[in-house]
């Protein structure tokens, strides 16, 4: 689901990030690694706790990688249920999409 | 992994379970009262319905609920468990299967049965006042019909109908403390396991409905999140810090990880306890609140298409909205049960710590185990063919490729071994599933019988266990309903009341060795004898001994019951169970001392892959004599063979005849006599524990050869075992001694011979 647009990738997720999505959801940041990335959340409806491990290991990689990632845009689903799990994403948010 | 794959490792993992569970309440029922088999009895039971919930089968959650509430009563000390109890428990382990397979391959269960035991279980659950505490428990089963509401049986908790009598509880040692004074905080420590997710629970969903439970806080601790590149997607990596504020207490935050309890590292703390000691130390990490509304990720949890989270759901709901029906006394009671609770479940933790480090096992397709051993088998044979062109090309004698051959043969033999090994597995559940047997021809027969299995880690071919279950489960009827007495009857005659039939396996030279003892009235020569007589099967003059007359009942068509009944006596059991041995290549006996029961005794080789054999000649054909059959071999001496009627001829071994057979003729491979003198004479046993001398030209020698079935490779020859393949390249056959000798009894080989000669 990644499409190119300029230099930076983005990539749209799943609405339902469970356990059957991990795996792929990895591969498809594994294949996205090495550039500025741009993740549209706003389609999410459910995401589990592996899921929300994987997008939070990428936030690690591409920071020491020292290449942005960022989410563009983000479900209401999504955003409570990082707050839920306690997995503060405020500071991966971009700037248009911080209430 | 799709949802199938984890439903089939759920069925797989049941199984085990119920292992578990049956082997624990034997333990109890044998007096055990180690509060860790309990708890093995109560977490198999839990991690059943744990599963079955995820995947939605509500019978068995909601049958494994109440069985699952009973045996809380057990761990509690609340429910003594007495022979009583722990045959309505038994009876529901049983059901419980029955459930689980009925799940797994469709078709369906006796619903009395189960509506009776759970009517049951529910009555000795609630046997007592403080079962209020369970009331709440049990709400989510009224999913399912057949679960009488719990709530009216508490009001009448003195349930005296199922015979069973309220023991009285004392509320003293809980009065101080009353429970709703304050709003207790709950610290919770929450590191889930890698099989929480495999199983199809997801933590965020535990953690919403924890938050349901008042006023949360949370810090996730991703130290141990490695990389992207280094992760692996379905590890878990998360752990939480959490403190709940809520009037439900740690019960109703145990409540909510009911299923994921043995998944997890949990540890649940109620800060009021805390406060003087260490508690200050946690304060300090960065909370945070949570503190919104979540009914957002209600409905996206509703639109998905998978179950679980709903029923994990309904069962959080129902717990709390029951939870809020409790009176006070139910929560006085609940906190008393707590401290119980906690210790067992951290002595359950440890247990369970224990387990995985015992020994690591993978699961492995039988085929590919199967293709493997006939791999081998090819290279056992390819060795000795190898082996033999070298000796025979090689005139130097010793040369460092004889040195090599050795070793090679010495590996391949090793080699053959170990993989024999994989297909190696204990009898263990056969013996288990006799004891189910047991317990059902005990009931319907009226009679009070005891199992006691020993050796069940003697391990044996998956073939083999496979195929014993069917001739022990015949037996043990036979023993139970034909062996043992009633128990008026053992009593009047001194006996324990309680019948005792004791299965032993045991390794002896070579072969499997089971037995079946009870200690029943053994077998009525008498009236053996007179049947055999009235059905023809011998003449009313024939002088047997009490051996023969024993044997007597492993004939078709007969049986020794006066009346034939549902379980036995129709008069094929033991015939087919010989049967079934001798297919095994295995031997049955029997001994019987009147008034003190019987034992039949059955030796069963230890894989059916290979065979150790005598290779011999027969009319130019080689043919391999299972070792096993083999009594003793003698060269026959002209003063030693006599003839007898037209075409017999006996020979005399020490004193006593024995009629010869030949093997040459029996097989048509020639049609006229061989001179016995010529040949050698193998001595063999056979059905009915008379010996035949077998009649061979020579022998080649004794060798392990490599079982390759007729059957499947052609078809079936009578007379013939199977085949295997010589070190010269050749197909040898194995001699199916049993049927060569029945043959030589006159009633020659079955007609198809010639169609399988021609053919």
């Amino acid at each position: 689901m990644a499409s190119k647009k300029a230099a930076q990738k983005s990539l749209s997720l799943a609405p339902v990030l469970d356990l059957n999505e991990a795996t792929a959801l990895h591969a498809q940041l594994m294949g996205l690694k090495g550039g500025p990335l741009v993740i549209d959340a706003s389609a999410v409806e459910r995401v589990g706790a592996l899921c929300a491990q994987v997008l939070m290991a990428g936030a690690k990689s591409w920071e020491e990688d020292k290449q942005p990632f960022t989410f563009a845009k983000v479900s209401e689903p999504f955003m409570k249920t990082m707050q839920l799990i306690g997995v503060n994403i405020d500071h991966l948010l971009a700037q248009e999409a911080r209430q | 992994m799709d949802m199938n794959e984890i439903k089939e490792i759920f069925f797989q993992e049941c199984e085990e379970q119920l292992a578990e569970l049956e082997s624990g309440l034997l333990k109890l029922n044998d007096g055990d009262r180690d509060p860790e088999t309990v708890n093995a009895v109560f977490r198999a039971v839990h991690s059943i319905k744990g599963g079955a919930g995820a995947f939605g089968l509500d019978d068995l959650v909601s049958f494994a609920h109440v069985f699952e509430t009973t045996l809380d009563c057990v761990r509690s000390n609340k429910l003594e468990p007495t022979q009583d109890v722990l045959k309505v428990m038994l009876k529901s382990a049983d059901v419980l299967a029955d459930l689980t397979n009925a799940a797994r391959d469709g078709g369906s269960v006796d619903e009395a049965r189960s509506r009776t035991l759970i009517r049951e279980l529910e009555a000795l659950a609630n046997g007592e006042v403080p079962a209020a505490a369970e009331a709440p428990a049990s709400k989510p089963a009224v999913a399912a019909p057949k679960a009488a509401a719990p709530a009216p049986v508490v009001e009448k908790p003195a349930v005296n109908d199922e015979g069973f009598q309220p023991i009285p509880f004392s509320f003293g040692d809980f009065d101080e403390e009353p429970a709703d004074r304050y709003v207790p905080t709950c610290q919770i420590l929450f590191r889930p396991k890698k099989d929480l997710y495999a199983k199809g629970n997801e933590a965020a969903l535990l953690l919403r409905d924890l938050s349901r439970l008042g006023e949360m806080s949370i810090y996730c601790d991703m130290d141990s999140l490695p990389p992207l590149d280094k992760m692996n997607p379905e590890e878990a990596y998360f752990s939480w810090k959490i403190s709940v504020t809520t009037d439900k207490g740690e019960d109703g935050v145990r409540t909510v990880f009911e299923f994921a309890e043995w998944d997890c590292d949990l540890d649940i703390r109620t800060i009021e306890e805390e406060v003087v000691g260490e508690a200050a130390n946690e304060e300090e990490l960065p909370m945070q609140p949570v503190p919104f509304d979540l009914s957002i990720l209600d409905e996206g949890g509703s639109t998905g298409s998978d179950e679980e989270p709903a029923v994990i759901e309904s069962d959080a709901a129902a717990a709390v909205a029951a939870a809020e029906t409790v009176s006070k006394v139910a929560q006085v009671a609940s906190r008393a049960a707590e401290n119980a609770k906690a210790a067992a479940s951290a002595a359950s933790a440890a247990q369970a710590n224990q387990a995985a480090a015992a020994g690591q096992t993978i699961r492995v397709d039988l085929d590919r185990v199967d293709r493997l051993i006939n791999l081998v088998g090819e290279l056992v044979i390819n060795q000795a063919m190898l082996s033999q062109s070298v000796v025979e090309n090689d005139t130097n004698g010793t040369s460092s490729i004889n040195m090599g051959l050795e070793e090679l043969q010495q590996l391949t033999r090793e080699i053959q071994d170990s993989v024999m090994a994989i297909r190696a597995q204990p009898v263990k559940p056969v013996f288990q599933r006799m004891a189910r047997t047991v317990r059902e021809i005990a009931d319907i027969t009226g009679k009070s019988v005891r199992l006691i299995t020993e050796g069940e880690n003697t391990e044996v071919d998956k073939t083999v266990i496979d195929k014993l279950a069917e001739p022990l489960t015949h037996m043990i009827r036979n023993a139970v309903d034909h062996g043992l007495e009633m128990p008026e009857k053992r009593e009047a005659l001194g006996k324990n009341p309680e019948g005792t039939v004791r299965l032993t396996a045991k390794h002896r030279s070579g072969r499997i060795v089971i037995e079946l003892a009870d200690d029943g009235a053994g077998i009525n020569r008498e009236k053996v004898r007179q049947k055999a007589i009235d059905n023809d099967l011998i003449a009313a003059d024939a002088n047997l001994s009490d051996e023969e007359i024993d044997n007597l009942i492993f004939h078709a068509g007969f049986s020794t019951a006066d009346k034939v009944s549902d379980l036995s006596g129709r008069g094929v059991g033991m015939d087919v169970v010989k049967r079934s041995i001798q297919a095994l290549g295995g031997r049955i006996s029997i001994s019987s001392k009147p008034g003190q029961g019987s034992v039949f005794t059955m030796s069963l080789p230890l894989t059916l892959a290979v065979l150790d054999g005598m290779v011999v000649t027969v009319a130019g054909q080689t043919l391999v004599v299972p070792l096993t059959a083999i009594v003793e071999t003698l060269q026959p001496e002209a003063s030693a063979i006599h003839s007898f009627g037209a075409s017999q001829r006996l020979i005399s071994i020490r004193n006593s005849f024995c009629p010869l057979v030949d093997v040459g003729r029996i097989l048509n491979f020639r049609n006229t006599q061989a001179n016995p003198m010529d040949g050698v004479a193998l001595l063999v046993e056979s059905e009915g524990g008379g010996q035949r001398a077998l009649m061979v030209d020579a022998i080649q020698g004794q060798r392990q050869v490599v079982i390759k079935s007729l059957e499947a490779n052609y078809t079936h020859v009578p007379g013939i075992a199977a085949a295997t393949i010589l070190g010269d390249g050749r197909v040898a056959l194995i001699l199916d001694v049993d049927a060569v000798v029945a043959a030589s009894r006159g009633q020659s080989l079955r007609q198809d011979i010639s169609l399988a000669a021609t053919g």
